[in-house]
C-alpha cells in the first residue's frame, strides 16, 4: 500500500477500506496533532482533536469533492475543530472580528490576551524553542492559525485561503502582518 | 521608494511572490537604507526560525493515537451493496431501472394476452382458420407479418419478415419469405425481441 498516492488512498478509504483510512490516519495524524498542538498548546485537547477529525472525515466522505486535494479538505475540519474550542475558552472569540484592520495589528484581536499556558514538555526544548514558541502563542488569533498553517504544514497561501475559506489577498495581507508581530516579538532576544 | 512600500515588498519577496522589476526597485531601496536591511534581515531570520525550529520542537501524538480512531470509527452501516452501486453509476443504473421495467411491463402482457394477433401491412391476403394464420398459395404479402398466439402456415409469398409469438411456423415447399422468418416461443425470446424492437424504435424516432 505505500505506492498509492494520497488520492489512491482516498478513493479507497471512500470505498470503505478500513487499511487505507489507517494508512491515511498515519500518514497525517501527526501534522494534525502539531496544528492542534500549535493552536491550543495542550497535548491532551490535540489528541482529541486528531480523534475528531478523522472520525468526522470518515463520517463525510460523502461530502467529500474529489476534485479537492483531501489534506485541504482534512485541515480544515481540523482547523474548524480547533477553533471552537478556541471559541468555547474565550467567550469573545471571533475569527473574523475586523476592528481598523487597514494599518495593521491594531485590531480586535491584539486586545485579547495570547494564550500563554505552557505546555508541559517545554522544560525539554533549548531557550531559543522556547521564544519562538512563546512567541507563536502570543500571536492574536487571528494571525495564529495562518501562521501555523504556512510555517508548520508549509502549505501555499492559496492552499491557506482554500482551507480557511479565504481570499488569497486576505491570507497574503495576514501573513505579512503575522511576520512583522514574530519579528518584532524576538527582535530584542534572538537577533 | 518609501520605507513603508518596501516593507510591503519585501514580504512578498519572502512569500516568493515578488516580480523581478519590484525585487530590483526593493534592492535599490535596500542600498540605501540602513533600517530596512535590518529589517529584512530579521524577517528572513523569523521564518528560517519559524520553519525550521517549530517542526522539531513539537511532541507527536501517542502511538495509540490511531488505534483509538481506528476502534472510535462508527460501525460500517449495513448499506446494501447495490445502493452503493447506484449511487457510483447513476447512468448505468438508470439504464438497468429501464429494462427492468421493460421487462415487467412486457412479461405481463405475455400473461395477460392469449388472443391471436396477426399485424402486417397487407392482411386481406391472408386467411385465418381458428387459431391458425395462412399464407395461400399464389399469394404475395406485401411488407412484414407478425403473428401472435397462432400457428402460422405459408404457402405463398412474405415479401418481408416474418414472425411469428407463441406459435409453430409451418413453411410449404411453395413458401418464399424474402425477409427473416423467425418463431419466439419462450418468454425470454419475447422479452428480447421486444428490448431490441423498443430500441430500434428509439433509435429512429
Ligand atoms: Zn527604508
Amino acid at each position: 500500500m505505500a505506492e498509492l498516492s494520497d488520492a489512491g488512498l482516498v478513493k479507497l478509504a471512500r470505498k470503505g477500506n478500513q487499511d487505507a483510512f489507517a494508512e491515511l490516519v498515519e500518514l497525517y495524524k501527526d501534522k494534525v496533532f502539531h496544528l492542534a498542538y500549535r493552536m491550543l498548546n495542550n497535548r491532551h485537547e490535540s489528541e482529541d482533536i486528531v480523534q475528531e477529525t478523522f472520525l468526522r472525515v470518515y463520517k463525510n466522505w460523502d461530502k467529500y469533492d474529489e476534485n479537492q486535494k483531501f489534506s485541504t479538505w482534512m485541515y480544515r475540519i481540523a482547523t474548524n475543530l480547533c477553533i471552537d474550542r478556541l471559541r468555547k475558552r474565550k467567550p469573545n472569540f471571533s475569527l473574523d472580528a475586523e476592528l481598523n484592520d487597514q494599518d495593521g495589528t491594531a485590531d480586535g484581536y491584539s486586545l485579547i490576551p495570547g494564550d500563554n499556558r505552557t505546555p508541559e514538555s517545554e522544560f525539554l526544548l533549548s531557550e531559543t524553542q522556547q521564544i519562538i514558541h512563546q512567541a507563536i502563542a502570543g500571536l492574536p488569533a487571528k494571525y495564529k492559525t495562518i501562521m501555523i498553517l504556512r510555517y508548520l504544514q508549509e502549505l501555499s497561501l492559496q492552499e491557506i485561503g482554500d482551507i480557511l475559506n479565504m481570499p488569497v489577498t486576505t491570507v497574503k495581507t495576514r501573513v505579512h502582518r503575522g511576520r512583522e508581530f514574530l519579528r518584532k516579538r524576538l527582535e530584542h532576544k534572538l537577533f | 521608494m518609501e520605507c513603508k512600500q518596501a516593507a510591503s515588498l519585501m514580504h512578498d519577496y519572502l512569500d516568493n511572490e515578488l516580480p523581478e522589476e519590484q525585487a530590483l526597485d526593493l534592492k535599490s531601496h535596500l542600498d540605501r537604507c540602513v533600517s530596512c536591511r535590518t529589517r529584512l534581515k530579521e524577517l528572513e531570520q523569523t521564518d528560517m526560525l519559524m520553519f525550521a525550529a517549530v517542526k522539531h520542537s513539537l511532541p507527536s501524538a501517542s502511538d495509540d493515537v490511531l488505534n483509538q480512531i481506528m476502534s472510535n470509527l462508527p460501525k460500517k452501516r449495513r448499506q446494501q451493496p447495490w445502493l452503493g452501486w447506484v449511487k457510483r453509476h447513476p447512468a448505468l443504473t438508470a439504464a438497468a431501472m429501464f429494462l427492468l421495467v421493460m421487462l415487467f411491463s412486457t412479461l405481463s402482457i405475455w400473461k395477460s394476452d392469449d388472443q391471436l394477433v396477426v399485424k402486417g401491412a397487407d392482411l386481406d391476403k391472408v386467411r385465418i382458420e381458428g387459431h391458425t394464420v395462412i399464407v395461400p398459395e399464389g399469394t404475395a404479402i406485401a411488407g412484414d407479418l407478425t403473428i401472435e398466439n397462432g400457428n402460422t402456415e405459408v404457402y405463398g409469398e412474405v415479401e418481408g419478415n416474418l414472425t411469428v409469438i407463441d406459435g409453430s411456423l409451418y413453411q410449404a415447399s411453395t413458401a418464399k419469405i424474402a425477409g427473416d422468418a423467425k418463431t419466439i416461443d419462450q418468454a425470454l425470446d419475447w422479452i428480447w425481441y421486444r428490448i431490441t424492437n423498443t430500441f430500434t424504435e428509439v433509435a429512429y424516432r
